[in-house]
C-alpha cells in the first residue's frame, strides 16, 4: 500500500487537524477513511502523536541571570561604539585612512576635470549672471554640519593618534582648497549644476571626514 | 498577527528606553535560550549567541516594521544567528531550501508503534541533540516551541510546505532513535 502520498495529511491529523472541521479537505477524509484499515499508519500516529506531546512538554531552559547583564552591558558598549563600526565592524577600522585618501583622490580629480571643463564654457553665460551665487539650503546645511563638527573634532584631536590626526588634518587641508575651488567655480558659472553639485560633494566629504575624526577619537577614549 | 503592545514595545524601545528593551528580553529571553540550547547542545554557546542576538535585536529594532509579531521577528533573528554559528562551526549546515529538501535514504517505517506512550524526557532530548540541523530548526519550532508551520516557514525563511516535510522527517527520525 501506498501511503506515503498521505504523509503530509498524517502530520496534520497529528497535529490535531479533523475533516470534520475542515471539509474542504478531501485529502485529510481520504486519509480518516484509509486510516482504520493501515497498520504502517496508525503506528505511524501513535508514535508521533506521543513524540508531539512530549516535545510540547518539555522542560523549559532558563537563562543564566548574569545573561542580561552582559547583554545590557554589551549594549551599552554598543552605544559609545562609531556607526562605521557597530555598522561594518572592527575590519572597517584600518580602513578608515585609505577610504578617505581614496574619497579624496577621486574628489580632487573630480574637481579638476570641472575647472578644466568650466573652461570650455563660452564667457557670455557667466556675464549673463549675478557675480555673486547665494548660499542654498543643501550648502547652509553642510556648512551648520561642519561648524557643530568641527568643534567635536577639535576636542576630540588629543586623543587621536598623531600619525592617525595628521593624515586626516591632511585631508582635510585637501577638501578645503576643494572647496573653495568649488566656490571660485561657482563665482564664475552660478548657473552650473555640475560645479553646485562638486561643491556639496566637497562639503559631504568634508562631513565624513569630520564624522571619521570624532569617531576614531571616541574610539581612541574607549580604548 | 502583529499586537499593539508588541508595536508599543518596540517604539519604546526604539526610543532608547532600557526598560522596554528588559522587558522585551524578559518576554522571550527563556524560549529564546530553550531553542538555542538546544539547536547548539551547548549551554555556553546558548549565552554567547543569545547575548549577540539581542545586540542585533537592539541594533535592528528600528527595521521591525510589524509585518510579522516582534516574537517571530526575534525568533527569525536567533535563528538565523543560530544557523551561521552552527554553519560556520561545522561547515556542513545550509539554511538554503535545497538542502532543507535535500532527500536522503528513506528508513524502513515499522508497521506496529515502536515508541512508549510516556517517552522520558531526558530520552526525547538526547535524540533531539543528533537530528540534522535543518530537521531539528523545524521541529523545535513547531512541535516544542508550538509555531505554526506558516510561522516556521517565515522564521526559516523557507516555504510552509518545506516546514511540514522536515517536521515529518524529524518526527520520523525520532521515531527510529526512540525505538532503539
Amino acid at each position: 500500500m501506498n501511503c506515503e502520498r498521505y504523509d503530509d495529511v498524517l502530520d496534520d491529523y497529528v497535529d490535531g487537524a479533523r475533516a470534520a472541521s475542515r471539509p474542504a479537505d478531501v485529502r485529510l477524509a481520504a486519509f480518516e477513511a484509509h486510516l482504520p484499515g493501515c497498520l504502517r499508519c496508525q503506528a505511524l500516529v501513535a508514535d508521533f502523536s506521543s513524540i508531539r506531546r512530549t516535545a510540547a512538554d518539555l522542560d523549559e531552559m532558563i537563562p543564566p541571570p548574569r545573561l542580561w547583564a552582559k547583554i545590557a552591558a554589551s549594549i551599552d558598549a554598543d552605544a559609545q561604539m562609531p556607526w562605521w563600526r557597530r555598522t561594518f565592524g572592527d575590519a572597517f577600522s584600518a580602513w578608515v585612512p585609505v577610504a578617505a585618501a581614496a574619497a579624496l583622490v577621486l574628489l580632487v580629480a573630480g574637481v579638476a576635470w570641472f575647472s578644466t571643463t568650466g573652461r570650455a564654457v563660452p564667457p557670455q553665460v557667466a556675464s549673463t549672471t549675478p557675480a555673486v551665487t547665494a548660499v542654498t539650503p543643501a550648502e547652509q546645511n553642510y556648512e551648520e554640519a561642519i561648524a557643530g563638527l568641527q568643534q567635536l573634532a577639535d576636542a576630540q584631536k588629543p586623543s587621536i593618534d598623531p600619525m592617525t590626526l595628521a593624515v586626516l588634518q591632511k585631508n582635510l587641508a585637501v577638501v578645503d582648497r576643494a572647496i573653495s575651488e568649488s566656490r571660485a567655480a561657482l563665482m564664475n558659472e552660478p548657473a552650473s549644476a555640475v560645479a553646485q553639485e562638486s561643491l556639496l560633494d566637497a562639503l559631504d566629504t568634508k562631513v565624513a571626514l569630520l564624522q571619521d575624526t570624532v569617531a576614531l577619537g571616541a574610539e581612541s577614549v574607549d580604548q | 498577527m502583529v499586537t499593539t503592545a508588541d508595536l508599543e514595545l518596540a517604539e519604546r524601545c526604539r526610543a532608547g528606553d532600557a526598560d522596554a528593551f528588559e522587558e522585551l528580553y524578559r518576554q522571550h529571553a527563556r524560549r529564546l535560550f530553550g531553542l538555542v540550547f538546544r539547536m547548539t547542545g551547548s549551554a555556553e554557546d546558548a549565552e554567547d549567541l543569545l547575548q549577540e542576538v539581542f545586540l542585533q535585536v537592539h541594533r535592528k529594532l528600528s527595521g521591525f516594521r510589524g509585518e510579522s509579531t516582534l516574537g517571530t521577528w526575534l525568533y527569525r533573528l536567533a535563528m538565523n544567528h543560530c544557523l551561521d554559528h552552527l554553519r560556520g562551526k561545522q561547515a556542513k549546515m545550509s539554511r538554503s531550501t535545497e538542502s532543507l529538501d535535500r532527500e536522503e535514504a528513506a528508513e524502513p517505517i515499522a508497521h506496529e508503534p515502536v515508541v512508549p506512550s510516556a517517552i522520558s524526557r531526558m530520552d526525547l532530548e538526547r535524540a533531539i541533540a543528533t537530528l540534522p540541523e535543518g530537521c531539528k530548526a523545524a521541529f523545535l519550532l513547531h512541535d516544542v516551541e508550538g509555531f505554526e508551520h506558516n510561522e516556521v516557514a517565515e522564521i526559516l525563511g523557507v516555504s510552509e510546505g518545506t516546514s511540514k516535510s522536515q517536521v515529518h522527517k524529524a518526527r520520523l527520525k525520532l521515531r527510529a532513535i526512540l525505538s532503539q
